[in-house]
């Protein structure tokens, strides 16, 4: 039992290990009405780490292109195909949710001048991205916790270097301050207990104190939906996004409820109960079979595994004939599969405001 | 794009530190607004450009959050309870 205790550990810190380590190479090209220089300056090539924000990327993209700049006030942000991209979505979030083949480098346009106020909110420099990695952390928190405490009552020290962490990278000193949050893990082994096995669990355990004991577990998720054509034969041709207005950003925690049995919860089945929309009535039953299925121990395999995922053999098989259908779902730039259990995701693949960011692409019938 | 029943959510604003406290403490918000719309309405109240939006008295929640999201997860006793503020009242 120990040694898959630290097996699982030692897994989940390579994970955390490729997450902050994972980047977007980025190919950055000054927009044309702000060039004045000829010839006009080469794109500037950099990495945008996945769990950073474009902001913090200003400082090295602006002295690659200060010669070439015109004189005045700068209000830098940045489009993709005509699409001004939100600062405070972490760049691999961005990249996606609108980059449908993942073309690298990713081709930006950076603008220092005519910031579009009426769709991105103000941009006045790293603070407010601090400001709102903060916000965003303790409302994740709230939702973990039922409150926003523990992140209040950090001194500012630890506020400081939480977020000198998150900017720069750096996971060791992430985890020095973020462990004493005690957000983190969800119930390790992604079953939900019964009260008696529940008790069983917390005489054995070293860690009674993990978040899920005795009240229901929320995961904090931020789901961004955007729709692709209903008879797109290949993802990749997908239209790009033209406005924001077209995806869905939806914040739904997924409460893990206690249930008979023991149960294993999927991705697929998470995303279900947290996308009702995009499912048909067909699924709610499906999913009632899932939870009775867990009472019984059923010897047959095939039966077993058809009754347990019902989530991934609708999305997968398109039971579903609603008016959208899953095609895509990308977490860290991973096309995960949905039998993966849920909490395995949350628990490693989160960003270090501890959300999920979950991108999901579906495809809509023309009314 | 999601087809949901259009949800109206109750918003009971409390002023927090100095900023002054609006006749009407309670409105009807559609869910499918955003909170931007929220807090728009207070500047637009309060004649204030910057004014600082709080969920709980804990936290400034994304301003492309959909009211009812923040109802759903947040909301206490049939209420979502907003706090404003002249200057950053909670971090």
């Amino acid at each position: 039992m120990a040694a898959a205790h630290e097996e699982a550990a030692a897994w989940s810190e390579e994970a955390a290990r490729r997450v902050w380590g994972g980047a977007v190479p980025l190919q950055v090209h000054l927009h044309d009405a702000d060039v004045t220089a000829l010839p006009p300056p080469p794109p500037f090539l950099t990495l945008g780490p996945r769990i950073g924000y474009l902001p913090l990327l200003i400082p090295v993209i602006k002295a690659h292109f200060s010669n070439a700049l015109p004189p005045g006030v700068d209000t830098v942000w940045f489009e993709y195909k005509g699409l001004p991209l939100k600062w405070y979505v972490p760049i691999g979030v961005l990249f996606d949710l609108l980059c449908t083949d993942p073309e690298r480098p990713w081709n930006l346009i950076v603008h220092f001048r005519g910031y579009p106020s009426e769709i991105l909110s103000p941009c006045e420099g790293e603070d407010i991205v601090k400001w709102s990695y903060m916000n965003s952390l303790k409302e994740a928190t709230f939702i973990i916790t039922g409150n926003s405490k523990s992140v209040m009552n950090m001194s500012q020290a630890d506020q400081v270097a939480l977020w000198e962490s998150v900017r720069k990278g750096n996971l060791g000193g992430y985890k020095n301050i973020s462990t004493r949050l005690k957000l983190a893990p969800f119930e390790e082994d992604g079953l939900v207990r019964t009260a008696s096995t529940e008790r069983q669990h917390q005489q054995s355990s070293d860690e009674p104190e993990s978040p899920g004991f005795g009240k229901p577990c929320r995961v904090p998720v931020r789901l961004y939906v955007r729709g692709v054509q209903e008879d797109l034969e290949d993802i990749e041709d997908a239209m790009p996004v033209r406005d924001w207005e077209s995806v869905s950003y939806i914040n739904r925690p997924f409460e893990i409820r206690k249930v008979e049995g023991r149960s294993y919860i999927t991705l697929g089945h998470a995303l279900q109960t947290l996308l009702p929309e995009f499912f048909s009535s067909d699924t709610q039953n499906a999913e009632e079979v899932d939870s009775a299925a867990g009472n019984s121990d059923t010897t047959d395999p095939s039966r077993s595994s058809q009754e347990a995922e019902p989530a991934s053999v609708s999305l997968r098989e398109a039971e579903i004939t609603k008016k959208a259908k899953v095609k895509l779902v990308r977490v860290q730039g991973i096309e995960l599969d949905m039998d993966i259990p849920f909490l395995w995701v949350a628990n490693n693949l989160k960003n270090p405001e501890f959300y999920l960011h979950i991108c999901v692409y579906v495809s809509t019938r023309k009314q | 794009m999601a087809a949901e029943v259009d949800q109206k959510v109750v918003v009971h604003v409390r002023s927090t530190g100095d900023a002054p406290i609006l006749k009407q403490s309670k409105f009807k918000i559609s869910g499918r607004d955003k909170f931007l719309k929220v807090i728009e309405f207070l500047r637009r109240q309060l004649h204030q450009d910057t004014l600082f939006v709080y969920i709980n008295s804990a936290f400034s929640p994304n301003p492309d959050e959909l009211v009812i999201d923040l109802y759903n997860n947040f909301g206490i006793d049939g209420k979502l309870v907003v706090n404003y503020a002249l200057s950053a009242a909670w971090g």
